[in-house]
């Protein structure tokens, strides 16, 4: 009872800070249970949304008569909309190869959009990779409706490099490197050369022989330094080691991860990996790497089989449980592999994968690959009112998709208001 | 690890690390220098291998021996006690506080175990994964490496290198993966061909061309010596290839296989001081004593068979004795199975897999075994030019061993622990393959009561014959 009093302070608080609230754009939803993501399971929950954004997720919060209330089916489950970080949807599969960290896919949003289909089946985030080889650009997160620039909600998410077990890969990647060391190195001959120069220049400044000469050199020491412009390459690289960027490293099998970490030597970087999983895939003898601890890996929900035998392994599972975030993707970037994507995830849960973290793996964990966490992938306040709501367990095979609620907006479902 | 714990309680594994621990010692007063790097220092790595008889592949076998490597190379091999005072010591500190890496192959539950140097083949494909440069591009899981290992090959000659089958070692206590270790040898054979009358002439022509510049070379070192003006005698014209064949920089690979090809090489080889090698050598054994005479080395699939000519009155086609013949002539052999990746289309195959097998029917054809053994170790390894580091075991060689339970070239026999440089890569019963197969005592696999038919009565005995400890009484003496 108390704690029912404390909520309707709170609510009653926000209210009050919000006086230009209308009616119009403020509803709360009533379901059995909201799968958070971020916070666990909330039975009961009451999910108030204005405009575009959550402005309030609890159990069984306390609803102002004034606020249209969307009650429809007591067996309702809510959880964030899905978000798909690794996509070509639309867009063209040719792409460059070698070094090319400075392209960006945002330049290429013009050329086409993205299936309504694919809305409908409850994904509201698409991070657009690169096409090409060896490092190919920059990803963007984009939202799937809208059109143009109109859809980005973040550019620049992740530089992505492919990393194979040759030569030539671990050349490109170090090679960035050595661009970015030889620009700091010009970059501080530089820098001395201006210093050197001002001390002239300010020995200059104080000649009183020579009231021309004394004069201009104060107007040259007021000029600031200019630094230079880095190659794209070297400024891309620069950036990945300040943390501005992050890197995706696409690899194919436990080999090319070997090679990766070889190529990437002392380098403190942060980075994501994409596997696909193959009908033979030997991905699980990296799982227990330390360098994957925490880490985000991109991954198809499939099944692979030992290599050589018939026996069926788990790769998503393997790798959850030694400690890694997994990243769902549909098998393809067709309508259809979103349409089955909770169907194919919903077969790895069956074979045992934990329930939450293949969520998880298809909300937040691909939010965080594209750095748009503090807009989507969870059922937080202050988050974009991206919600699906089903009529039962998300991952068991009968239970239907009843509505999509995307920015605030239904995009499918009869709801009553 | 759970392995040995219970057989280490034998005394004489006590281990030779008494000159190690003193060592320990000395590295730990680095921690006093104030700015200590964050990167620790690699510990070393110890490699025991106890129980089991030891064929050194040099004619040497020490039943019950024991072998002791440190950091990739053996440093001890013999029946000494390696007195370590301290492995009670060892025991109670957990791996991860030693001062140093240990493991420890306790052959001695493998039956009838045999260490041996690791297999060299002469020839593969497919087993490295990639291509090119190995240091950038192997594959250290490719599922076709560890097979390679469960068949007992270590080290590998590839077009134009030789490498070690170096698979990531997950208990590698976070050592990185030795990229520099793969390649071990670069390009020993250069290959000649020996085919139409005019690739003889031009070959001739070559060697002819090569030999007199090396006559006007020595002239010219010896003149250069007075006149030191004398100018270097032009390269122009002269074929590199047989140049480094005439000054022993590589070695001429020649395929032959009818007895008229090998007598021409024979002479060829003869005439101008090169010792040849001949991959194929089929009818080699019509013409032994003269591939003997010119020193000839030959690459063998002892399994081909191919019917004489028939229009021929000589002697031909192929015989299973050719090893043995050209053995007794003075020719090295070195045998090769006929596909030289790994297929798994059956048992007893005919791929990479089973080198064992192929040499097998070459001793069959009276081939001495020791001969057979050498043929995948010492003389592969001397013709892709490692011989000074695999072959053979020896202090100072890298420690690349197989311990089998059985003669390496029984067909029944299988490899049960594999080692390269130091660092065990493949274990029978840890690896799906072959683990099911006459699993080893201490395997989930094998059943928890040891069977010992003594204790049966033998009628039961009679109505357990299908089980599968039956099959395991069928060894090999």
């Amino acid at each position: 009872m108390k704690k029912r009093t404390t909520h309707l302070l709170l609510f009653a608080g926000l209210m009050a800070l919000q006086p230009t609230a209308q009616a119009g754009d403020l509803f709360a939803v009533q379901v059995e249970r909201a799968e958070t993501v971020s916070h666990g399971t909330i039975e009961h929950a009451v999910i108030l949304i204005e405009g575009d954004k959550i402005v309030m997720i609890g159990e069984d919060l306390p609803i102002d008569s004034g606020i249209p209330v969307i009650d429809k089916d007591p067996g309702w489950v809510a959880t964030p909309a899905l978000v798909n970080p690794y996509s070509r949807m639309g867009l063209s599969s040719r792409g460059p190869s070698g070094l090319n960290p400075q392209r960006k896919v945002s330049g290429e949003l013009y050329t086409g959009g993205i299936s309504k289909s694919v809305l409908e089946a409850g994904v509201g985030t698409v991070g657009l990779y690169p096409a090409g080889t060896g490092i190919p650009g920059r990803a963007v997160a984009v939202r799937t409706w809208g059109s143009g620039d109109a859809r980005i909600l973040r550019d620049d998410v992740y530089m992505k490099a492919m990393m194979r077990s040759d030569s030539s890969s671990k050349k490109t990647w170090r090679k960035g490197f050595e661009e970015a060391d030889e620009h700091k190195e010009k970059e501080a001959k530089n820098r001395e050369k201006w210093e050197k120069d001002r001390e002239k220049l300010e020995k200059d400044a104080k000649d009183k022989d020579d009231a021309e000469k004394a004069n201009k050199a104060k107007e040259e020491l007021k000029k600031p330094y200019v630094p230079l412009t880095p190659k794209p390459a070297a400024a891309a690289f620069m950036s990945l080691r300040d943390g501005e960027l992050t890197a995706l490293i696409g690899i194919s099998k436990s080999s090319d991860y070997i090679h990766f970490l070889d190529a990437l030597g002392e380098e403190d970087v942060q980075w994501s990996l994409h596997v696909p999983i193959s009908r033979e895939s030997d991905l699980f003898h990296v799982k227990g790497q330390e360098t994957l601890k925490g880490r985000h890996v991109i991954m198809t929900p499939a099944f692979s089989y030992h290599p050589g035998t018939l026996r069926r392994r788990s790769m998503a599972a393997e790798f959850v449980e030694a400690g890694a975030h997994v990243a769902f993707v549909p098998t393809s970037d067709s309508t259809s592999a979103h349409e089955s994507w909770l169907r194919d995830v919903g077969q790895l849960v069956r074979a045992g994968l934990d329930p939450h973290a293949a969520l998880r793996g298809m909300t937040l964990n691909g939010a965080e690959v594209l750095r748009v966490d503090e807009h989507v992938g969870s059922l937080d306040e202050g988050k974009h009112a991206n919600i699906l709501f089903f009529d039962g367990d998300p991952f068991a095979a009968t239970t239907n998709l009843e509505a999509v609620l995307m920015e605030g907006d239904f995009i499918t479902g009869e709801v009553n208001r | 690890m759970i392995r040995f714990q219970a057989r280490l309680v034998s005394a004489f594994v006590a281990l030779a690390l008494a000159p190690a621990l003193p060592a320990l010692g000395a590295a730990a007063p680095s921690d006093d220098e104030g700015a200590a790097p964050e990167k620790e220092e690699p510990k070393d790595r110890y490699l025991v291998v106890v129980g089991a008889d030891i064929h050194t592949g040099k004619g040497e076998v020490l039943r019950d021996g024991r072998l002791l490597a440190k950091n990739g190379k053996i440093v001890a091999i013999g029946y000494d006690d390696f007195e370590v005072p301290g492995l009670d010591y060892d025991r109670d500190v957990p791996a991860e506080e030693r001062g140093y890496e240990l493991e420890i192959i306790d052959a001695s539950n493998v039956p009838n175990g045999r260490v041996y140097p690791g297999m060299v083949a002469f020839s593969t494909s497919g087993l490295l994964g990639g291509g090119g440069d190995y240091r950038d591009s192997i594959d250290m899981f490719n599922r076709n490496m560890l097979l390679g290992l469960a068949s007992g090959i270590t080290t590998t000659g590839q077009s134009s290198s030789t490498a070690k089958l170096k698979r990531y070692v997950p208990n590698s206590a976070g050592r990185d993966y030795d990229f520099d270790g793969v390649v071990i040898g670069g390009k020993t054979l250069s290959t000649v061909s020996w085919g139409s009358a005019a690739s003889k002439r031009s070959l001739r022509e070559k060697l002819s061309g090569a030999a007199a510049y090396l006559r006007t070379y020595r002239q010219w070192q010896v003149d250069v010596k007075k006149d030191k003006e004398l100018k270097e005698p032009s390269k122009s014209g002269v074929d590199s290839t047989m140049l480094s064949v005439l000054r022993g920089e590589t070695l001429a690979r020649f395929s032959a296989d009818y007895q008229d090809d090998l007598s021409g090489i024979a002479k060829i080889a003869m005439e101008y001081g090169f010792r040849p090698v001949i991959a194929g050598c089929r009818e080699g054994w019509v013409v032994a004593d003269e591939l003997g005479r010119a020193g000839a080395m030959a690459v063998l699939t002892p399994r081909t068979r191919r019917a004489k000519d028939e229009e021929l009155m000589a002697a031909g086609g192929s015989s299973i004795e050719n090893a043995a013949i050209l053995h007794s002539h003075g020719v090295q052999i070195a045998i090769i199975p006929g596909s030289r990746g790994i297929d798994l289309g059956g048992i007893a195959g005919r791929d990479i897999m089973h080198l064992p097998i192929e040499v097998g029917f070459a001793i069959r054809g009276g081939l001495p075994e020791d001969a057979g053994l050498a043929s995948v170790t010492t003389v592969p390894a001397r013709l892709l030019g490692v011989s000074h580091r695999v072959g053979t075991l020896e202090v100072g060689k890298d420690c690349d061993l197989i311990v089998t339970d059985g003669d390496l070239l029984h067909y029944q026999t299988f490899v049960q622990y594999t080692v390269v440089d130091g660092d065990l890569v493949y274990d029978k019963q840890d690896e799906l393959y072959f683990a099911h197969i006459r699993p080893r005592d201490d395997s989930l696999l094998a059943p928890l009561v040891p069977f010992d038919p003594a204790e049966v009565p033998i009628e039961e005995e009679e109505s357990e014959g299908d089980s599968e400890e039956g099959e395991t009484e069928d060894e090999d003496e």
